[in-house]
C-alpha cells in the first residue's frame, strides 16, 4: 500500500494514514491491520510522502479536504483540492483510491459514521464528475473512530473533519 | 426532580397496595407501612443482618452471600442499608428483638441463615417490618457455583415484593471497550460483574444490541475494511453478516421478533431497513436522501423512533410501523440523537448536544411533553439505555476523563460508575436476563 498525502494552500494537515488513538487499524481497505503502519499521532503540519512504487513520482499530491461541523458540503477550497486530486488520478491511471470520510469527536458515534460516509461520497461523486472512473474509487466511513489529532479543541476538530485519500 | 420523587413514593405505595402478595402482608398494612416512613424519605431503611452460619463451609458461603445481598440491594437505589444494632438479639434466648430496628431508624429487617445440605448451600431468608410482621420467608438452594445467583434471587424477590418488579437482577449489559487496544464487544452482569469479551475481531467493533429474547447479538465491525453488520446466535455461536455495499450500522431488535432494524446505504441513501437474523433484508422502513440512523422500538414493536436529518440537524422522529407515517418528536435543541424507548412504552431517552458543547441525557414522553434533563455539568453523557424493568439507565460519560460506563436511577438520581475496567468503555445496551 502506498499512501500519498499533501496539502492544499492553507490546510497543511496530513499523516501517513493511521490514527493517533491507538485503537485504529491500518486504514487501507484490505491492507491488513495494525502492524506495519506507523502512528500518525499528533498530526502536525508536516507533509509526509511515502514513495514505495517507482511508477509514482515523488511529490505527487492527493490532499485531504476539510468540512464544517455536521456538514458534508464541499467548500470552494475542498473543490479546488479535489480538482488537483482528479488531475493527479488522471495522470496516474493505475492506482485505485479509497476515500475515507472522518468526523471530529463531537456528536454521537453512529451518527458520525453516517456523516463520514456522506463526506466520502461527496468527494467520490465530485471526482467522478471531474472524469475519474468510478470503479477506481471506494468510499469508506470511519466516523470519529480514527481522529488525526487526538486533541479536544476546535484546532484538532477542524483537522479531524476530513476526507483522507488512500491509494492502493 | 422533586415531583418525580413524590410521584415515585406515591407509585410505590400504590404498588404495595395493589400487588397480591403470597405472604402475610395485607394491603391495608402495606399502606400503613408506607405512611409511617419518615417525611420526604425516598429510600427504605432496611436493617441487613449478617447471615448466621455454624462455621466451616457455611460461614464462607454466608460471608459471600452477605456481600452479594448487600451490594445487590444497594445497586437498586431503593434502600438505605443499615447494619444490625448490637442488641438485636435477646442475650438470653437469641430471639430477634425488633424494637431495636425502630430505635436505629429502620423500616424493615432482613436476615437469615446458611446451612450445608450434602455439600450444597441452603439460604433461608426472613424479612419483617418493625412490628415483627413477616413480609417474606423464603429458602434458596442450589449448587455452590450458583451462590451469587441465590443471593441475587433473594434481592429480586424482595424488590418484587416491594415494587411489583424484579428490578435489574439477572439482566445483562453489552458494551464496547478498547481494553485490548482494539474496540471489541463485551458483556457483563447488571452490576458490572462477570465481564466477558464477545468479539476478537481486532478491528473496530461498535453498537452491540441483544434481541428481546436474549438469543441474538447484532453489532458492526470493520473486519471487511468498512462498517458491516454481524449477527451471532449467542446459544450456538453461529454468525451471519449483512454483505451489502456501504455502511451497516446501529442495529436495534424489534421486540418479539427475530428481526432487527439497521441503517444500510447500499441503495445510495442512508435508510433504516428491517433485516432477519440470517442477515437478509426484509424491507426498507424509511425513505429520503438524508441521514436516518439509531432505531429503537416501542415494547410492542408497533412503532420505531430514530434519528433523521430530514428537517435539518439530527432530530428524533417516530415511525408508525403499520402506516409508515413518521412524525417529529424532539424540538428543543439542534442536535438530538441516540433514542432509547422505555420498557413501559411511555418515554424516550436520548442524548442532546447543547450550545455549551456538553452532551446530556434527556427523557421525553411519547407525545413530546414532559421534557426532563437527567445529566448536567459533567461533560459528555451519551448512549443512554433503559434497564429491562425501566428502573435504571446505563450510559457512557467522560466526566472523569476517559469514557466509562455509569448507571443512574430512571429519574437521574444516584449517578455512579458501573464497573472498573481498563481502557475506555462506551455504547452500553441493557438487555434481558440470560
Amino acid at each position: 500500500m502506498i499512501i500519498l498525502a499533501g496539502c492544499s494552500s492553507k490546510s497543511a494537515v496530513s499523516t501517513n494514514g493511521t490514527s493517533g488513538t491507538g485503537v485504529g487499524t491500518g486504514s487501507g481497505v484490505g491492507s491488513g491491520t495494525g502492524a506495519g503502519t506507523s502512528s500518525g499521532q499528533g498530526a502536525g503540519a508536516a507533509v509526509e510522502t511515502q514513495n514505495v512504487d517507482q511508477k509514482l513520482s515523488t511529490g505527487t499530491i492527493i490532499g485531504d479536504i476539510f468540512f464544517d461541523f455536521d456538514s458534508s458540503a464541499l467548500s470552494d477550497e475542498a473543490q479546488e483540492q479535489l480538482k488537483q486530486n482528479a488531475a493527479w488520478m488522471q495522470s496516474h491511471p493505475f492506482p485505485a483510491v479509497t476515500v475515507e470520510g472522518h468526523c471530529d469527536e463531537r456528536g454521537t458515534d453512529e451518527y458520525n459514521i453516517a456523516l463520514g460516509e456522506r463526506r466520502a461520497e461527496a468527494a467520490r461523486n465530485y471526482l467522478v464528475t471531474l472524469g475519474v472512473k468510478s470503479n477506481r474509487l471506494t468510499a469508506v466511513s470511519f466516523g470519529e473512530e480514527k481522529p488525526f489529532d487526538p486533541g479536544h479543541n476546535e484546532e484538532a476538530w477542524a483537522k479531524n473533519r476530513r476526507d483522507h485519500f488512500v491509494t492502493k | 426532580m422533586r415531583s418525580t420523587r413524590i410521584s415515585f413514593t406515591a407509585l410505590f405505595t400504590l404498588l404495595l397496595v395493589m400487588f397480591v402478595m403470597p405472604l402475610t402482608l395485607k394491603a391495608e398494612e402495606a399502606g400503613e407501612y408506607i405512611a409511617i416512613r419518615k417525611e420526604g424519605a425516598s429510600r427504605i431503611a432496611i436493617v441487613l443482618d449478617n447471615l448466621a452460619a455454624s462455621g466451616g463451609k457455611q460461614s464462607e458461603w454466608a460471608k459471600s452471600l452477605d456481600n452479594t445481598i448487600k451490594r445487590g440491594l444497594d445497586f437498586t437505589g431503593l434502600f438505605n442499608l443499615m447494619p444490625a444494632p448490637l442488641n438485636i438479639r435477646n442475650s438470653q434466648n437469641g430471639t430477634l428483638n425488633l424494637t431495636t430496628i425502630a430505635s436505629v431508624g429502620g423500616d424493615m429487617y432482613a436476615g437469615g441463615s446458611v446451612t450445608n445440605k450434602m455439600g450444597k448451600p441452603v439460604l433461608e431468608m426472613h424479612v419483617s417490618d418493625v412490628s415483627g410482621k413477616p413480609l417474606l420467608d423464603r429458602t434458596y438452594s442450589g449448587e455452590e457455583a450458583r451462590l451469587r445467583d441465590m443471593g441475587l434471587r433473594f434481592c429480586a424477590d424482595l424488590v418484587e415484593l416491594l415494587t411489583g418488579k424484579r428490578s435489574v437482577f439477572g439482566s445483562r449489559i453489552v458494551f464496547v471497550s478498547n481494553r485490548t487496544g482494539y474496540k471489541e464487544i463485551y458483556m457483563c452482569d447488571f452490576d458490572g460483574e462477570n465481564v466477558v469479551q464477545l468479539t476478537s475481531s481486532r478491528s473496530i467493533s461498535l453498537t452491540p444490541s441483544v434481541s428481546s429474547d436474549g438469543k441474538y447479538l447484532a453489532w458492526t465491525d470493520y473486519t471487511s475494511g468498512k462498517p458491516d453488520l454481524h449477527i451471532r446466535n449467542l446459544a450456538t455461536g453461529a454468525n451471519a453478516s449483512v454483505g451489502k455495499q456501504g455502511v451497516s450500522i446501529s442495529p436495534a431488535w424489534r421486540p418479539g421478533t427475530n428481526t432487527c432494524a439497521t441503517t444500510l446505504s447500499f441503495e445510495g441513501n442512508q435508510n433504516i431497513y428491517l433485516i432477519r437474523a440470517d442477515g437478509s433484508v426484509e424491507r426498507r422502513l424509511t425513505s429520503g436522501g438524508e441521514i436516518n440512523v439509531s432505531p429503537t422500538f416501542s415494547p410492542d414493536g408497533s412503532k420505531m423512533a430514530f434519528v433523521s436529518t430530514r428537517q435539518g440537524g439530527p432530530q428524533i422522529f417516530v415511525l408508525d410501523m403499520g402506516s409508515g407515517q413518521a412524525r417529529r418528536l424532539t424540538y428543543s435543541g439542534s442536535y438530538n440523537t441516540q433514542p432509547s424507548w422505555s420498557p413501559a412504552g411511555d418515554k424516550i431517552l436520548y442524548s442532546s448536544m447543547q450550545k455549551s458543547g456538553e452532551i446530556n441525557i434527556f427523557t421525553v414522553s411519547i407525545d413530546g411533553s414532559g421534557l426532563l434533563q437527567l445529566t448536567s455539568g459533567a461533560k459528555n453523557n451519551e448512549y443512554p439505555s433503559w434497564s429491562p424493568d425501566g428502573s435504571m439507565i446505563v450510559f457512557s460519560s467522560n466526566r472523569d476523563g476517559k469514557r466509562k460506563l455509569y448507571v443512574m436511577n430512571a429519574d437521574g438520581t444516584n449517578q455512579r460508575p458501573l464497573l472498573r475496567m481498563e481502557g475506555e468503555q462506551q455504547q452500553p445496551s441493557w438487555s434481558v436476563s440470560k
